[in-house]
């Protein structure tokens, strides 16, 4: 805070998307224990952090923005979404209570609920960071994702 | 420059979050009669045991990285507007150079003939919720009465239901959440608190609370009596502004702000439930006791406070009632008040458990509500604030599957190719 972002984040070109949604899947196998697809998705039943959305000929890959002001931040009242120090909006699934007003504020629809029995918490893009290199960006086929610095 | 803020919760928070943006060297000091700064929305949790530090907003980690000297444990009595000085009620003084009245708000207590009797509580500060659970649980009782529907009455009535408590709501209005929520809306919220044994009565109210010094029941304006050794009296909240109007500060309903979140008096500043705030649906302002809104209210302060010149966009109020096993989400207005304002409704609760409804006027989405399938509304919760023309997409507004390729593309190109994502960037179009 007080110094310049220098934040790196993805990029969605519609004008290269094929919704084929391999972002979907790398992304759920790379946030999964088992970091296989199948397993991630039909065993521990995870969700993409990305959305893949088509209409007609136009599709693109919506994730977090990482805004520069971050309204799901304001909105959070169990304090786990927190501000990196470039920039980057993390929230810790552990210390959220699943109250979704980060659901309900996000303008991109990119803060997502995850709703079972037990217990409810809210999760999106964390930008890979125990990876170090956005998983979606590296699986699409056709440049329709880009690892960029912020404009 | 030495920044003051009353008050240790949303507003607070976002106000030291604002200046740290700008000013990151010179002292902040916080006081607050509170012990810890916590989660307000989350105290009605304490009746299912959550642990303590769950509980906490924000440690002591943020305090001291932010460099903010707490002076917890005492109140501010009065503000010296000459000398710039908070005073304590220990008569110690608190210099300022910039101050923030984040003082909240408190709890409206109806003129209830026996109202003081030990036995009654309110709930919004941990202190009485913690009080309150101690008292259920030293007299063993079976029977609470909840006078109020709204969002806290109704996640006590749920909590205490949980725990095998008989649970009455007394409400004076036909239905549960009624200025908060639509009829839809209420008929599912009281679903699934009667699933958990919660009772309602409706039209009625609390007259008197009845029992020698501890309460044993209440007298309802019909007549009726029902036993009960608590009552939660959970009417709704007003803005504390009594510190404010020891400073000379303009005070309505609520402290009266401009733009930048200033008050009356030159270099006090004021946020969240203690304000009146712009509704951004209506154009009115009025108190609005929201978190999100705090929070926000407080971090234009704080940067107007550092000296950067930010205007707040103003409050749209929203809901989500987080205590249920099904989402209850809703945004901007949801009771249309006449006949200029088309309603489209997607309603398929009943067999497939969602329902949305979505509120327009004059090509604008001005509110909606959203049970059950939740995912990407804050889309929605975008147009109202933004004031986007939806009339090329409106019948979609009201799907699942609604999501930024619906927006026109200018919108995304702004949004997701040129970065525009800064808070002056959420401006009405």
């Amino acid at each position: 805070m007080g110094n310049k972002r220098k934040l790196k984040k993805v990029y969605p070109i519609e004008e290269n998307c094929i919704s084929c949604r391999y972002c979907e899947v790398a992304c759920t196998m790379v946030h999964s224990k088992s970091k296989d697809p199948l397993k991630a998705y039909k065993l521990e039943n995870l969700l993409p952090r990305a959305t893949v959305e088509v209409k007609g000929a136009v599709s693109l890959s919506v994730m977090c923005r990482h805004c520069k002001h971050p309204f799901c931040f304001d909105s959070c009242i169990s304090g786990a979404i927190q501000v990196g120090e470039k920039g980057q909006v993390y929230l810790d699934e552990e210390k959220c209570v699943g109250c979704w007003n980060c659901v309900l504020v996000c303008p991109f629809g990119a803060a997502h609920p995850y709703i079972t029995e037990e217990k409810g918490h809210s999760f999106k893009c964390d930008l890979c960071k125990d990876r170090g290199f956005p998983a979606c960006v590296e699986a699409c086929p056709n440049r329709a994702l880009v690892y960029d610095f912020e404009r | 420059m030495k920044y003051v803020i009353v008050g240790n919760s949303a507003a607070a928070v976002g106000c030291i979050t604002g200046i740290r943006k700008v000013d990151r060297e010179s002292p902040i000091t916080v006081i607050s009669y509170e012990s810890s700064c916590y989660s307000k929305p989350m105290i009605a949790d304490v009746l299912v045991d959550i642990p303590e530090d769950k509980l906490i907003y924000r440690d002591e980690d943020f305090f001291k990285s932010n460099n903010v000297e707490l002076v917890l444990g005492h109140r501010a009595v009065e503000i010296n507007t000459d000398s710039k000085v908070v005073v304590l009620d220990s008569e110690e003084t608190v210099p300022y150079d910039k101050l923030l009245i984040s003082t909240g708000a408190k709890p409206f207590i109806p003129p209830i003939s026996g109202v003081d009797k030990k036995g009654v509580f309110t709930f919004t500060e941990l202190s009485s919720a913690l009080s309150f659970k101690n008292y259920i649980k030293e007299n063993g009782l079976e029977e609470v009465v909840i006078v109020g529907s709204g969002f806290i009455g109704l996640e006590v009535a749920y909590f205490l239901a949980k725990l095998g408590i008989k649970v009455t709501v007394v409400e004076l209005l036909e239905r549960a959440l009624a200025r908060a929520i639509d009829k839809k809306g209420s008929e599912i919220v009281e679903k699934l608190l009667r699933e958990e044994g919660v009772e309602f009565i409706f039209k009625d109210s609390v007259s008197e609370i009845l029992g020698d010094e501890k309460v044993s029941g209440v007298k309802l304006g019909s007549g009726r009596v029902l036993k009960a050794g608590a009552v939660v009296v959970a009417v709704g909240v007003r803005p504390n502004t009594e510190l404010a109007q020891t400073a000379g500060v303009k005070v309505n309903l609520g402290i009266e702000t401009d733009d930048h979140m200033e008050t009356s008096v030159k270099d006090i500043f004021a946020s969240g439930d203690c304000v009146e705030c712009l509704d951004v649906t209506d154009g009115k302002k009025k108190p609005l006791p929201l978190f999100p809104l705090a929070f926000e209210q407080g971090f234009v302060a704080g940067l107007n406070m550092a000296g950067k010149r930010m205007k707040y966009l103003g409050g749209l109020p929203l809901n989500s009632l987080k205590f249920l096993p099904v989402p209850v989400l809703n945004a901007g207005i949801v009771n249309p008040p006449d006949s200029s304002y088309e309603v489209l409704v997607n309603d398929r609760f009943d067999d497939k458990g969602f329902y949305r409804k979505a509120v327009i006027k004059d090509s604008n989405l001005v509110g909606f509500v959203a049970v059950g399938q939740i995912d990407r509304v804050g889309i929605l919760t975008n147009l109202i604030r933004q004031k986007i023309d939806v009339s090329e997409f409106k019948e979609r507004l009201i799907e699942l599957d609604f999501g930024l390729v619906d927006l026109p593309q200018w919108w995304r190109e702004e949004k997701l190719k040129n970065d525009k994502t800064a808070y002056k960037d959420w401006r009405a179009v």
